[in-house]
């Protein structure tokens, strides 16, 4: 038992343990690889997925959902949450056990259809006990923090641990449990809103300093002739971004009524109205988006891509239930591969780097990997158009999604594994010049 | 012109703010969707037979007439009033005697029903344009005539003073000092009218002419076609919010920037 401990700690000593984002992003990104590869074998195939309850769909959705998402969600939630409420890192043991935790019940998960009903069970313990600690983690922290500013993180997180579970206890009565799935990814949608309106907060102003420096410097050039400005002149003058809560709690009202309705009442064309009215309320968010050529930068333009996705998602789910010739699972891609996909994506170079006390990474890698993100969603989307070559689209969406989540492993694994490159010891962003 | 410019730089922004509204009005759809699932068809027929039904009245070029029609009554009316409506408001404005004449008068012309003014207008104009244009006028006219009495009496005279202080010429004062004042009142006021014009005209025709949308209304409500009387409706809401949001609303905000500079 000793023994055991000790080697528990040695192995949280690792870099890969000091912050709870280095592992589970590690992970989500090889998960990620790993998940879309066995699939394409499978597409291929026929062969090579394990039996669970539900079949080969239900095991893609629920592994990408619930293993690929919620170990980014995890990661992002885990590193976030201290940083939001100043409250101090979790410790490295939280973060091992709790990836041992997510790795059991992937295993467990994948195992389910092997072991019997034993094994639905050990999976739905797993399962939902990991989303339990996230949120009695990070709980106590949202509910004591003075203003209560993130709360919206722990009703997003309780509901997907809701999903969670509604999920296994449809396994559990024999039921067919993609419903819960579906949900999950409306609770995820709701989430990457409510996260996108923090991260974006940073990036988009920090495009718009850079824009403005870039400015200054051309018009130092120019002011050689300078000439008296009149009032009213400098109405160029570049905003200030800011994530306005009424219009994103518009989106998330929507996106929330989809959910409930396409839950309630599946196919129903008032699902697909509300849906439209989601993809609307999206593109209403974007409002806040046009702050002119700073836009255009590698961080915000993907962070802006992203609700593209999500507006376009909603919009092919609303008209497909509403009779159009479009298969409901193009809008239900460009949601998870798109969205979530490219979120992820962002999030992990973002929070990844940044707090492991680097820069933010400017390699031509990144515009890469998003780019195959991206290509890899419309792809899938384009596959359920009818008289598209289905199978090829959904192989080129599979090969352009590893060779995104690939290149994240590889460069950001160096990343994770490694300890800080600066004098911090924790998960704090990178430390001035000698300071 | 540099107003002009910083309307059309604002433009695309503008017009971008709408997917707010757009998002309300889909989820306006969706009850409308629900309503029609529970009643069914024949109460509330759902929205996309509706669009349906409209879709093939505008492809048959059915719709056009008609619509040209209404939209000829309530613009005349509509015309009318706001002529009359604002150079009689001004004009009382101007004098504390004619503002307290005019009140009484007013209120007496708001509060008769536009129903009671349409039985007049049938026995004094038949079945004619008149009927309908009549109504309008007497609908809408009220309302321009506050704005525009509220407008004038509302001027400032410090500020009247100062400019005269100042020897501002005439056309200066008319143009920075009263125009833009008399302007913010008025233009609401104008976008109202428009508004009640364009309910009353069809509430008119359906009672006392023989063509445009509130006779075609009456048509379909006679052979109970709900999805054509959905249509209609849709059509009619969905011109006056076109108008108001593509025109008119762009138009109020440049205005009322205008007011907010002044000060």
């Amino acid at each position: 038992m000793k023994d055991a401990m000790t080697s528990f700690d040695r192995l949280a000593a690792k870099p890969l343990f000091l912050c709870s984002f280095r592992s589970f992003f590690l992970a989500t990104a090889l998960y990620g690889v790993a998940l879309l590869l066995g699939w394409l074998g499978f597409l291929a195939t026929g062969i090579g997925l394990p039996e669970v309850p539900g079949g080969p769909i239900v095991w893609h959705a629920h592994e990408l959902m619930f293993g690929f998402g919620l170990a980014a969600v995890a990661g992002f939630v885990l590193t976030a949450v201290p940083e939001f409420t100043a409250t101090p890192a979790f410790g490295r043991r939280v973060t091992l056990a709790l990836l041992l935790c997510w790795a059991a019940a992937r295993l467990a998960f994948w195992l389910s259809g092997v072991l019997g009903a034993g094994g639905a069970v050990l999976a739905a313990l797993l399962n939902s006990g990991f989303m339990a600690a996230i949120v009695v983690l990070v709980a106590p922290r949202l509910w004591r923090d003075p203003e209560r500013r993130h709360l919206s993180f722990l009703w997003g997180l309780a509901a997907m641990w809701l999903v969670v579970g509604g999920f296994h206890a449809d396994v559990l009565r024999g039921l067919y449990p993609m419903r819960w799935v579906l949900a999950g990814a409306g609770v995820m949608m709701v989430l990457i809103v409510v996260a996108m309106s923090r991260v974006s907060m940073r990036i988009v102003n920090d495009a718009l300093d850079a824009e403005r420096l870039r400015r200054a410097a051309a018009q130092g050039d120019a002011m050689a002739g300078e000439r008296p400005r009149f009032p009213g002149e400098d109405d160029d003058e570049l905003p200030a971004y800011r994530a306005r809560p009424p219009r994103r709690n518009l989106a998330v009202f929507g996106i929330a009524a989809h959910t409930l309705a396409e839950f309630a009442l599946p196919g129903s064309p008032i699902a697909g109205w509300i849906a439209l009215a989601a993809a609307a309320a999206v593109l209403n968010l974007l409002n806040d988006w046009h702050v002119g050529r700073a836009l255009l930068t590698r961080w915000a333009f993907m962070l802006y891509a992203v609700y593209w996705m999500m507006a376009l998602g909603y919009g092919s789910i609303g008209l497909s239930l509403l009779g159009v010739a479009v298969a409901p699972s193009a809008g239900l891609h460009l949601l998870t591969v798109g969205a979530m996909g490219l979120s992820i994506f962002g999030v992990l170079c973002i929070a990844g780097r940044t707090h492991s006390g680097y820069e933010l990474d400017m390699r031509p890698w990144v515009p890469v990997a998003a780019l195959a993100i991206g290509t890899a969603a419309l792809a899938r989307a384009a596959a359920g158009l009818p008289g598209m070559p289905a199978a090829g689209l959904q192989a080129a969406s599979v090969a352009a999604w590893a060779l995104g989540y690939g290149l994240a492993a590889v460069f950001l694994g160096a990343v994770f594994l490694r300890p800080r490159p600066d004098a911090g010891t924790g998960c704090e962003e990178p430390m001035e010049e000698g300071a | 012109m540099r107003l002009l410019r910083a309307w059309a730089a604002g433009l695309p922004a503008y017009l971008w703010s709408g997917w707010g509204a757009i998002a309300s009005l889909l989820l306006l759809f969706a009850a409308w969707e629900a309503v029609s699932l529970i009643y069914g068809p024949l109460v509330m027929p759902d929205p996309r037979s509706a669009f349906g039904t409209l879709l093939g009245l505008i492809e048959s070029g059915a719709a056009w007439p008609e619509l040209a029609a209404t939209a000829r009554r309530a613009m005349s009316g509509y015309a009318l009033s706001l002529v009359a409506g604002s150079f009689l408001g001004l004009l009382a404005g101007l004098s504390m005697t004619a503002s307290m004449m005019s009140r009484p008068l007013v209120t007496v012309l708001m509060g008769t029903p536009p129903i009671a003014w349409l039985v007049l207008a049938m026995l004094w104009f038949g079945a004619s344009d008149g009927t309908p244009v009549f109504t309008v006028f007497v609908a809408a006219f009220p309302v321009i005539f506050i704005g525009a009495l509220q407008g004038t009496r509302t001027l400032d005279n410090q500020l009247r003073g100062m400019a005269e202080a100042f020897r501002l010429p005439r056309r200066m004062m008319f143009t920075d000092v009263y125009l833009p004042h008399v302007v913010s009142y008025l233009f609401p006021a104008w976008i109202a009218a428009l508004g009640t014009s364009w309910k009353v005209v069809v509430m008119a025709e359906l009672l006392a002419t023989q063509d445009g949308v509130g006779a075609a209304l009456a048509a379909s409500r006679s052979h109970l076609d709900t999805a054509a009387t959905m249509a209609w409706i849709a059509a009619v809401v969905g011109l006056l919010l076109a108008v108001e949001y593509l025109v008119l609303e762009p138009i109020k905000r440049e205005v009322e920037r205008w007011r907010e500079q002044g000060r």
